[in-house]
């Protein structure tokens, strides 16, 4: 089914705003985005797959963490983008004024202006709109300068500005789905204004235009049909005609078209003509509008043919069904009152996450659907709708958060344990590496070495080999005075004393290599040590701040699962209120298609008692 | 026998009339109007109430993932590899097995919504996780088509130290126009 303009426009407005946000200078805006931090990326991978809520909160969290530094002003025009494409205008218009307060850059700036003129002429401050529109410089990216025409032409003709507000649009993309909606609007508003020429102009192009697709066929249809009627209104039912032939005989607007073909006929006294797009409205589904105005609009052409019987037989048949169809209609209402109106729509209606462009396409098939097309093509509803799903998104939302919630208290509960648990074996541990005899051990080798260096102890770096050696000589020294021979006992000192020199040299030689080898290793050593000793320091802390930070852990999740309780009370209340204020409407409206039955059967009856009485007056003249 | 048809048509007229100021209003698309939105004809207070509620929602989802990433992936252990496509016409991506020192840390199988978003600019955030300070060994084998049509497999390995602040890598596809194949880097944020 094709959707209003009406629609088309609340999603194409939401959608190529945000399109335009990412659109870079004058780059077209499904071009390839550059990223230069990998977590904005992030944010454009769920913004591409139109999962907004993720976009938005990730982009939230992002900022929080300080993560994206080179899109700093990106980020917040896309921020400021989604809010207001989410509804939330003044979080909206705070962001884009501080940008611009901030000195953004032209680009940035324009479409920061662009944004808060929509916002405001959105919340009816048309000249504080007029005042934002008219500081955009430059052309804006993409399909956003179309929508900032569009609008711009909007605001210029509540001004009464309008050959101003048609040159704009004049300059709207051809290809632009925003030109035929611009065009459309414009052209209905001009004729509502008393401009007739001109409106009748712009849908006149729209009229003629070769439709591609269903939605621009249907737009093509609206704006034949309204050109149709304004001459009808206007007195002129004869140039109402082509535009009325133009129109698909089973499009949305093809009932009315049948409708105001016969009016057109019938204003023209052509009431044979007259009959046969009435005749065809009336063997279609009776919940139209239309539909019901033809079971009158057929016996009153009859009648004006002068065939009384059937007129008065179809105007007989008009009540049965007029009756038929308010007894219907109570029953709808009592079904709406009973409530699950709402919910049967959202479920003929699926779509993913928070789908801020979502609108509702078909209307569920039961008794009170059948009445609710106009209901659906209205604002008000489809808002209401949005809001009422946007609702049922958060509530899933935070139900998810409150189980991961009750995790992460369970989680941090165990790791408080474990902490508690390992914590004695920890420091056990770290008792048992004894740093402090480590560093005592270390001190002393040290003032060792400096002992041995400033008396050239060459010994006391003696290796294993020569010690033993040392230790040999000193015995062979002493057994050497035991020898008899005098010439023995002297040659064997001699050699003594050569092995003794020898070894000496030895150690002289390699003291000053042995001396930088101890050096080095006690330096390696105190750096191990210093390690541990700083392991052991940082054990301490964390023995100090762990529990601490457990408790502040602790603390937020509470705090957090506090507010989610709270969230999760407020969005079941509201979207109670607002299920109840939709059944409302949905009951407003079928009352008052009742009443409408009501005033046509009373039509009915005041046609049938008048073929009567005329009937009776004929036969008392009658000889 | 002849009926008083005219009280008939002007009543009819008078629908007609409705019908057609009906059939405008109906018909004006939005920016027409004065749009005073939801605000103006929901009961009183209630559209406020729900954007203050989505408000604190969302601030609420923000503040739940910063404490999600503080709890779960502490900065000074925190590692989070990417995936991102540059053009990409040379290699439709299907899956991702990405393993860190020897261990299989995702597979991850694609959307077609998701390749497209990472066509688009998008990059995912394919794997965030804990590692200690030091040396780590990271592989990731992508599988898809390549050239022609044809099924692709290719893996790459990084070798990458782990200080005590937060580490970003992130997996490149990229189209190597000369030689007509994919090209797949890896980039140390």
């Amino acid at each position: 089914m094709a959707q209003a303009p009406h629609s088309k426009l609340g999603i194409s407005a939401a959608a190529l705003a945000f399109l335009g946000v990412l659109a870079a200078g004058g780059a077209r805006a499904d071009e390839r985005h550059a990223v230069a931090d990998p977590h904005f990326g992030e944010v454009l991978f769920y913004f591409f797959q139109e999962d907004y809520f993720s976009a938005l909160t990730r982009l939230m969290t992002a900022q929080r963490f300080a993560r994206v530094p080179h899109h700093a002003e990106e980020a917040e025009l896309l921020r400021g983008g989604m809010l207001l494409s989410y509804g939330l205008h003044q979080e909206a218009g705070r962001i884009f004024q501080a940008l611009i307060d901030a000195g953004a850059p032209p680009s940035v700036r324009d479409r920061a202006w662009f944004y808060l003129a929509k916002i405001r002429y959105q919340r009816g401050y048309v000249a504080e709109a007029e005042d934002a529109i008219g500081r955009v410089r430059g052309p804006l990216p993409g399909d956003l300068e179309d929508e900032r025409l569009v609008l711009h032409a909007v605001l210029l003709l509540r001004s009464k500005q309008y050959p101003q507000a048609i040159a704009m649009l004049r300059q709207t993309s051809k290809r632009s789905g925003w030109a035929a909606y611009g065009h459309y609007n414009l052209g209905v508003a001009l004729v509502l204004a008393g401009e007739r020429d001109a409106g009748v102009e712009l849908l006149d192009e729209i009229g003629r235009d070769r439709a591609r697709g269903e939605e621009l066929a249907a737009l093509r249809d609206k704006a034949n049909v309204a050109l149709a009627y304004a001459f009808l209104q206007g007195g002129a039912p004869a140039r109402a005609e082509p535009y009325l032939e133009r129109v698909r005989l089973n499009g949305l607007v093809s009932n009315k078209a049948l409708l105001g073909l016969g009016w057109a006929h019938a204003a023209l006294n052509e009431y044979e003509r007259a009959l046969a797009p009435w005749m065809e409205l009336t063997d279609r589904p009776a919940a139209d509008t239309a539909v019901q105005e033809s079971l009158l609009a057929v016996p009153f052409a009859l009648g004006k043919l002068g065939a009384y019987r059937q007129a008065l037989a179809r105007y007989e048949s008009a009540l049965d069904a007029y009756t038929r169809e308010s007894a219907r209609l109570d029953e709808a209402i009592a079904a709406i009152r009973r409530g699950a109106l709402v919910e049967n729509i959202l479920r003929d209606n699926p779509g993913e996450e928070s789908g801020w462009f979502w609108r509702v396409r078909r209307l569920p098939d039961t008794p009170e659907g059948r009445y609710l097309t106009e209901l659906l093509a209205s604002h008000d509803f489809q808002e209401g709708l949005k809001n009422y799903r946007d609702l049922g998104f958060l509530s899933r939302n935070l139900k998810a958060w409150a189980q991961n919630i009750g995790v992460y208290r369970d989680m941090l509960a165990t790791r408080r344990q474990g902490f508690a648990e390992r914590l004695p074996r920890v420091v056990a541990g770290e008792r048992a590496l004894q740093v402090e005899r480590l560093r005592a051990a270390h001190e002393r080798e040290v003032k060792g070495l400096e002992r041995i260096e400033s008396e050239e102890d060459a010994g006391a770096l003696a290796a294993e080999k020569e010690r033993m050696l040392a230790v040999r000589l000193e015995r062979v020294r002493a057994g050497l005075e035991r020898l008899a021979d005098p010439a023995q006992r002297e040659a064997a000192r001699e050699k003594h004393r050569l092995l003794r020199g020898l070894l000496t040299w030895d150690l002289s030689a390699q003291y000053s290599a042995r001396l930088r080898e101890e050096k080095k290793a006690l330096q390696e050593a105190d750096r191990l040590i210093a390690e541990a000793e700083a392991r052991r320091e940082a054990l301490l802390r964390e023995q100090a701040q762990v529990p601490a930070r457990f408790d502040e852990f602790d603390k937020r999740i509470e705090a957090l699962r506090n507010r989610i309780d709270q969230a999760q009370a407020d969005v079941g209340a509201a979207a109670r209120a607002q299920e109840d204020y939709l059944a409302e409407l949905a009951a407003a409206e079928l009352a008052r298609r009742r009443e409408q039955i009501a005033t046509y059967i009373t039509q009915a009856r005041f046609a049938v008692a008048q073929i009567y009485d005329q009937a009776v007056r004929t036969s008392e003249k009658a000889p | 026998m002849k009926i008083r048809s005219n009280e008939l048509f002007r009543a009819a007229r008078l629908v007609l009339g409705a019908l057609v100021l009906a059939c405008g209003l109906a018909l004006a698309a939005e920016p027409q109007k004065t749009p005073p939105p939801a605000a103006a004809s929901n009961p009183q207070g209630l559209d406020t109430r729900i954007q203050s509620l989505k408000q604190e929602a969302m601030e609420l989802n923000r503040d739940l993932l910063v404490l999600e990433e503080e709890l779960l992936f502490p900065a000074s252990t925190q590692v989070a590899v990417f995936v991102s496509v540059d053009v990409g016409i040379l290699f439709d991506l299907d899956s991702v097995q990405l393993k860190v020192d020897d261990s299989i840390v995702t597979n991850y199988l694609y959307t077609e919504r998701e390749t497209q978003a990472l066509h688009r600019g998008g990059v995912q955030r394919l794997y965030v996780g804990n590692l200690k300070a030091g040396k780590h060994e990271l592989v990731a084998v992508f599988t898809g088509k390549g050239p022609r049509w044809r099924d692709y497999r290719r893996g790459t390995t990084l070798t990458f130290d782990k200080s005590t602040d937060p580490k970003y890598i992130e997996l490149q596809i990229r189209d190597e126009t000369r030689g007509q194949q994919p090209e797949f880097r890896v980039k140390e944020w």
